[in-house]
């Protein structure tokens, strides 16, 4: 038996770590399989990838042990550049790994290294560029696509390398819901087309099942599935580790076929089993808020428009009360950050009023309204000013010319918050990504912000992690915060926050009780947002009383059962 | 104010790369070699009128209107300074003390000499302008492993030859004094032309190894991913309050050092990405055996242009062995003695 890829009995540890992060990898994979790798962050999903293409030993420093095998190729002896011909790999960040001016240099940079003859690097764009669904991209830069549309680059600027294997890690990690389908979509041509290899790490369970062939789990560097994908199912959730998606559950709990991955096939197979009966009693939706307090932010008729670019908020009216949890909601440029940007004045209106804490945003230098509203960037490498964990924490503390005396204790309160405080006196080059996007939240926490702006909080983290964060939310709005956060989970969204507001093209679209959003599926689909497959399930079950706003997952299992009867 | 490559498909854009590299060094070289104002001044219109027809008149102006004072400035202190024994003295700039003569010589060169300035400045403009940075970064990167036999004996052959006739416009009395017959002497003269034509294109063919060319061509895509990150940054640290623009000078440090952690993190991690990406795409797979996609190739009208570049050398060089280099000065001179 061949195969493409063949790993024995492999360790690797980073140079001046202190553990193995993979440990004792044993796996073959046949020529045109395609595997799912999962597993929660900072499991060695990463390391085991940059052992095929190479990266690893070559690159990354650390001690190897035990073979990697390449096609007939030991990656030890070989080069990354003879790998890459064979082997090609997609990283997590768009952004990152897009190098050139052009999109037509970008996709034609791989050939042009192997060598390729000139006449046919222009036929291998072309069919990389229509295989990816981007022809008339040639000249565009890279880093002004949206995220959707640089990922699908950098899959054609492999694609157009012709390679035998391609290793994608979380391709759709960074990207909005427009850009998850573009990229799937992509992902699916790419594997069934051409009859290669496809080892796919991603989170998202639900959208890459369908897909594949086989499920590799790995935590703490070591594989601990390994199966078809009814195999792997069928062993059931680990907590924290592995869990399967929300439909696939149902199905197994009302034992349906476990590779039911849709609601509309979850609903046929339960109905024609035996048909369903009438609900006879669901919950009342839970109420928008108790929104009877004082409002805290008020937009009044707001616009703006980016130099030399069409109009990003076109007369925004919205008043945020004290108190509240709002999700932000919309396409990508429908005006969420601008939206936000505003309430801290890094925008100005050059229309209308923004009113924050009773404070003119116009006239307030942001410096002091940050005093009272904390404000956290998607990416937080951005915000990141120290080396250590406790010189980050108290920067903002000595901005502010708080007395001293009083760091010790906010420092600790706001650590306590993100469950970090085990960290205090580590480097910040040590931490990882779901640790320091913890941190960047801790450092704004220490100032006791009145309201909380958060953009995207989520981006690239773990369910395990995202559950984590939008807890910590959660407490600090139970305390009193007020939070606004732009999000593109809704289920998350729907299962934590008060109220959504959705932007449209500058405009607010729909504003109100987050149940009352998701049970209007044409505002859902007018703005590109994907409903979560719980809330997909309940509408099918719609006829026979479960409300649509379900969102829940013990919820609609509970309603399962009194309809199973 | 950076001067970036502006999109389009002009008569410049359309030009080869090493076209307005060559361009650039003719007009410097023709900026020494002329010192006439008026055939100076000429030269500066005729390049301004092709390079109007390219690039926006506006955008031009705006980066040219900076440079005015300061080539101005460079032009009053040749007036000042430029006074030969037997100028023709028009007055003292300081009158009552007598200091700092003013001669017809001194403002004749001072004008020149401004022309001089701009033309140079405005074939970089117009060679920035017009010319992806990728594209000169190319021109400059070796992109075969060996040239062919044939380019290269046509390059020393046309070089020899423009050496040659510069030889003998510049040199012609050194030329005279060898101690050989005339024959010999101009072959001799050839000789050493072709010689060191086939030098110059020797080192000028060799160019830079293809990893660092690849460099200059990455970092160039990169310029405008960090000036956003840096505005980014910015943002993020206005929103975590610091005041980025304090009145106390100590602060301003302060918040400045904070501002570079950042940019140094990003710039690094930047890199990285890079290498792990190109690695990725087989960039050591193998260097020297790399295919270039953007294939350089002259048209009609760059030999044109070169052609009209040597012609205008041949010309001034020429003038100035007639010892007609000066015309303007001459004219006035003699009108001011009638």
């Amino acid at each position: 038996m061949e195969y493409d890829i063949k790993f024995e009995d492999v360790s690797f540890r980073y140079t001046g770590a202190e553990k193995d992060v993979l440990r004792g990898i044993n796996i073959k994979v046949s020529p045109g399989e395609i595997v799912l790798v999962t597993g929660p962050a900072g499991s060695g999903k990463t390391t085991f990838c940059s052992c095929i293409n190479g990266l690893i030993p070559h690159y990354h420093e650390g001690e190897l042990t035990g073979q990697v095998i390449v096609r007939s190729y030991d990656t030890r002896r070989a080069r990354i550049g003879g790998l890459a011909s064979l082997v090609g790999m997609v990283f997590q960040d768009p952004e990152s790994q897009l190098v050139t001016s052009s999109v037509i240099d970008e996709v034609a940079f791989g050939p042009e290294n192997l060598g390729v003859p000139r006449a046919e690097i222009y036929q291998r764009v072309t069919e990389a560029l229509s295989a990816t669904r981007l022809l008339g991209y040639e000249d565009r830069e890279p880093h002004n696509l949206s995220g959707g549309e640089q990922q699908a680059c950098a899959i054609a600027a492999t694609y157009s390398m012709h390679p035998e294997i391609y290793v994608m890690d979380e391709p759709l990690a960074n990207l909005d819901p427009a850009g998850r389908l573009q990229v799937l979509q992509v992902l699916i041509d790419v594997a069934k087309q051409r009859q290669k290899t496809l080892i796919i790490v991603e989170h998202s369970l639900e959208e890459v099942l369908p897909l594949v062939d086989r499920v590799l789990v790995i935590n703490e560097g070591q594989i601990i599935r390994d199966g078809t994908v009814e195999e792997v199912l069928a062993a059931g959730d680990i907590p924290r580790i592995f869990t399967r998606p929300a439909i696939v559950r149902l199905a197994d709990k009302f034992g349906l076929d476990l590779k039911t991955f849709s609601a509309d096939k979850f609903y046929t197979d339960l109905n024609a089993r035996k048909p369903l009966g009438m609900l006879d009693h669901a919950d009342e939706p839970s109420p928008a808020s108790a929104n009877s307090s004082r409002p805290i932010i008020e937009f009044q008729n707001v616009h703006y428009t980016y130099k030399g670019q069409v109009a990003a908020l076109k007369g925004v009216n919205l008043t945020i009360h004290e108190g509240e949890l709002v999700a932000i909601l919309g396409r990508n440029g429908s005006g969420k950050t601008t939206l936000a940007r505003h309430i801290i004045g890094l925008l100005q209106p050059a229309l209308g009023r923004v009113i924050v804490a009773g404070r003119d945003v116009a006239v307030t230098p942001t410096h002091e309204l940050t005093q009272e509203i904390g404000f956290c960037f998607q990416n937080p490498n951005h915000q990141i000013v120290a080396f250590k964990v406790r010189d980050e924490m108290t920067f903002g503390l000595k901005a502010h010319n708080i007395d001293p005396a009083e760091f010790d204790q906010r420092v600790h309160r706001a650590l306590d918050l993100v469950d970090m405080l085990d960290v205090i006196d580590a480097e910040i080059f040590d931490l990882g990504k779901g640790q320091k996007q913890r941190l960047a939240l801790a450092s704004v926490l220490t100032l006791n912000p009145k309201i909380l702006v958060i953009d995207e909080p989520t981006t690239g983290q773990d369910p395990q992690m995202t559950k984590e964060i939008f807890d910590v939310i959660k407490h600090l709005n139970d305390l009193g915060t007020t939070v606004l956060m732009i999000t593109h989970r809704v289920d998350y969204a729907a299962a934590y926050a008060h109220r959504a507001v959705v932007m449209k093209r500058g405009e607010v679209a729909f504003d109100g009780p987050v149940w009352e959003l998701i049970s209007n599926p044409e505002i859902m689909r007018a703005n590109a947002l994907e409903l979560p497959d719980i809330t997909k399930l309940a509408l099918q079950l719609n006829k026979h009383g479960v409300p649509p706003w379900t969102i829940k997952y013990e919820q609609l299992e509970h309603y399962l059962q009194q309809l199973v009867g | 104010m950076a001067i970036e490559y502006q999109k389009g498909n002009a008569f410049l854009h359309r030009l080869d790369a090493r076209t307005k590299l060559l361009l650039f060094v003719g007009m410097t070289v023709l900026a020494i070699v002329v010192a006439d104002p008026i055939l100076m001044g000429l030269l500066f219109a005729a390049l301004y009128f092709i390079g109007t027809r390219s690039v926006d008149r506006k955008l031009l102006n705006s980066n040219l209107r900076i440079l005015i004072v300061i080539f101005l400035t460079f032009s009053l202190f040749q007036i000042i300074f430029f006074t030969f024994e037997d100028s023709y003295f028009l007055f003292y700039l300081i009158p009552f003390k007598n200091w700092i003569p003013v001669t017809v010589q001194g403002l004749i060169r001072g004008l020149a000499v401004f022309f001089r300035f701009f033309s140079v400045v405005l074939a970089v403009h117009l060679m920035l302008y017009t010319t992806p940075p990728v594209e000169l970064a190319l021109t400059i990167t070796k992109r075969e492993r060996s040239r062919r036999v044939s380019s290269e004996l046509a390059a020393t052959l046309i070089l020899g030859l423009i050496l040659f006739v510069v030889a003998h416009l510049t040199r012609a009395e050194e030329i005279q004094v060898l101690p050989f017959s005339h024959p010999i002497r101009t072959l001799l003269v050839l000789l050493a032309s072709f010689v060191s034509a086939y030098g110059i294109q020797k080192i000028a063919g060799h160019g830079l190894p293809p990893e660092m060319g690849m460099a200059l061509t990455l970092g160039f895509a990169t310029v405008g991913l960090l000036s956003k990150q840096t505005e980014i940054i910015t943002d993020a640290q206005k929103a975590r309050g610091y005041d980025v623009k304090p009145k106390n000078l100590i602060r301003r440090i302060q918040v400045l050092t904070a501002l570079l952690l950042p940019i140094f993190i990003a710039t690094l991690e930047r890199s990285q990405d890079i290498s792990v990406a190109i690695l990725s795409r087989g960039f050591d797979y193998n260097i020297d055996a790399r295919t270039y996609r953007r294939q350089l190739k002259f048209q009609a009208w760059d030999y044109v242009v070169l052609g009209t570049l040597v012609l205008l050398l041949f010309g001034s060089l020429y003038l100035n062995y007639l010892q007609l280099g000066n015309p303007t000065e001459q004219i006035i001179l003699n009108l001011l003695e009638r």
